[in-house]
């Protein structure tokens, strides 16, 4: 009961956020000069921000942004993690010791380090648009490893199950294995690794954009938008200034509703 | 297996680890877009030949291989490299940044745990409104780092260590809560309370013993979660510590301090691992 409320407001949101972005007269890089760090008006509902930008639309597109994307690198990221790990557990011994090591040394660097180093190395002159796409396959590059542990594990469990002996005995292939048998059956554990992923992506995305190595201006992100918290100058005239963090507050508490119920 | 071979074999994966961690950071940095260009290819007083001889210059420093041979000459040498944006050795730039870091990681993880434990432990025998307690550790864990620090200097409340302190914390809680939950359902507690055991002797003399390899494992947990957390709580609140020099360094690209602070969080995060493995290890011996 409590996942479907949760579900409902997350589906009310994002319906609100894609009306706001589709039906705004402005664009979320649009400046209006006239209304620089307006407050609250009847043409600008939450304000604009130090360069006269519609924050509604903005705090609007960066919610949409930050989930299709963070959707999208947790997606890359199962993938990449349930491929490494189903080819650790069904591997010779040593192959899978090797490959677990690899994993071992993504875990043996502090993850927003591992990000925040690889997303700096990325090119300096890139668009808004290839800024983002880069920042989250940087999320989805380095998430993997935890996850591939965990499906190592699942995945060894199996190699004793009676229908994967009986799967055997019957003469099945490795691949028609794994297709018919192994993957249903790692869906409980594929599915909570995914929506742990999903929170966890928002906020290194947030942590990443905080210190100037996320999503690139002008395309709004919950990193740059925490940035505007550092502008005393604007914190004292509107207090929609804190929107897009009650917004992501929010977002995350409805996000990690959804893992509650799972063992990590 | 003897407990001397564990320890050899804990050790030598640890360093394997840390080699493979810096062998990473140098093909990362090596292969990064416009790390070796020269703002002297832009000056136009260079002749042609000039201009030429640079460029073969920068080609033959290039390579990865040369690039990890000056590195391990330069920890050979002790002043672990200089650094590009600083011009000084990354050991003095290190050293003095270090003991802050550490001090504060040592003060966040404590007080963090602290708080964890003391919340976690009577909520975890309250038999409702336990959901209700823990709320606050739920909020505390949608909030980015960032986000939090932030509000921290708004709202001139607290400093590094109350962010760092609540970050260990809500991330500890819910492990803690689940771990002493279970615990205290076991038969021998529930044996225990029934024959009127004091709540602190059962928490001192049932429950810590019983979780204490739990605990160590976790506390590994909280030292990466910590580290994580380094970097952006000492660019906001701009302290001199490894995690803001870690930023800098990467936002210039600098690649002594860089390889040197990858080997660091390695070795830190690999002993922390060991030690806790090598402990349940040992025991299980």
């Amino acid at each position: 009961m409590k996942k479907r409320i949760a579900a409902a407001i997350l589906l009310a949101l994002i319906l609100g956020a894609t009306l706001v972005v589709w039906l705004s007269p402005y664009n979320y890089a649009f400046q209006d000069r006239d209304a620089i760090m307006a407050p609250s008006t009847p043409q600008h509902w939450t304000g604009t921000d130090e360069l006269g930008r519609d924050r509604t639309v903005r705090v609007a597109a960066a919610l949409l942004i930050g989930l299709t994307g963070a959707t999208a690198a947790a997606v890359i990221t199962i993938t990449i993690a349930a491929s490494f790990g189903l080819l650790a557990a069904y591997s010779p011994s040593p192959v899978a010791a090797i490959l677990m090591f690899l994993s071992d040394v993504f875990l043996s660097l502090p993850w927003l380090f591992l990000l925040m180093m690889a997303r700096s190395l990325l090119p300096l002159t890139a668009s808004p648009l290839q800024t983002a796409v880069t920042t989250f396959l940087v999320l989805a590059a380095f998430g993997w490893p935890a996850c591939a542990r965990a499906i190592y594990r699942g995945a060894a469990e199996f190699r004793s199950a009676e229908w994967m002996i009986q799967g055997h005995a019957c003469g099945l292939k490795t691949r028609q294995l794994v297709r018919l048998h192994i993957v249903p059956h790692l869906r409980p554990l594929l599915l909570p690794q995914f929506l742990i992923c999903v929170p966890a992506f928002i906020v290194a995305e947030a942590n990443l954009g905080a210190l100037g190595l996320g999503v690139g201006e002008p395309m709004p992100s919950w990193g740059a938008m925490l940035l505007e918290l550092e502008n005393s100058a604007l914190l004292a005239r509107s207090q929609w200034v804190y929107l897009p963090i009650a917004l992501l507050v929010v977002v995350l508490l409805i996000l990690e509703s959804f893992t509650t119920e799972i063992d990590y | 297996m003897r407990p001397q071979m564990i320890i050899l074999s804990r050790v030598g994966r640890t360093l394997l680890l840390m080699l493979f961690a810096a062998a990473g950071t140098i093909l990362l940095v090596r292969f990064a877009p416009g790390y070796f260009t020269d703002y002297r290819e832009m000056d136009t007083r260079y002749s042609q030949a000039a201009q030429s001889e640079i460029q073969a210059e920068a080609v033959q420093q290039q390579s990865a291989g040369v690039i990890a041979m000056r590195m391990v000459k330069s920890w050979l040498r002790g002043d672990l490299g200089i650094s590009r944006q600083y011009g000084v050795p990354v050991a003095e730039l290190i050293g003095a940044r270090l003991r802050v870091s550490a001090l504060l990681l040592v003060r966040g993880i404590l007080c963090g745990w602290l708080l964890a434990i003391c919340t976690a432990l009577p909520i975890s025998g309250m038999r409702k409104g336990g959901i209700l307690w823990g709320l606050p550790f739920t909020l505390l864990l949608a909030i980015p780092t960032a986000a939090m620090a932030t509000a921290c200097i708004l709202a001139e409340v607290g400093g590094p260590v109350l962010v760092l302190s609540l970050i260990v914390a809500a991330r500890e809680f819910k492990f803690l809560r689940n771990l002493l939950e279970s615990t205290w359902r076991s038969p021998h507690l529930l044996q225990g309370r029934a024959q009127g055991l004091s709540p602190r002797a059962l928490v001192t003399m049932h429950i810590l013993p019983n979780v204490a390899p739990q605990l160590r494992a976790l506390a590994t947990l909280s030292i990466v979660t910590a580290l994580g957390a380094l970097v952006p709580i000492e660019v906001i609140f701009t302290v001199p510590g490894v995690g803001q020099l870690a930023w800098s360094a990467v936002m210039n690209r600098d690649l002594p301090v860089l390889v040197t602070v990858s080997l660091l969080m390695a070795s830190v995060v690999g002993f922390a691992g060991m030690l806790s493995t090598r402990a349940v290890t040992l025991e299980e011996a």
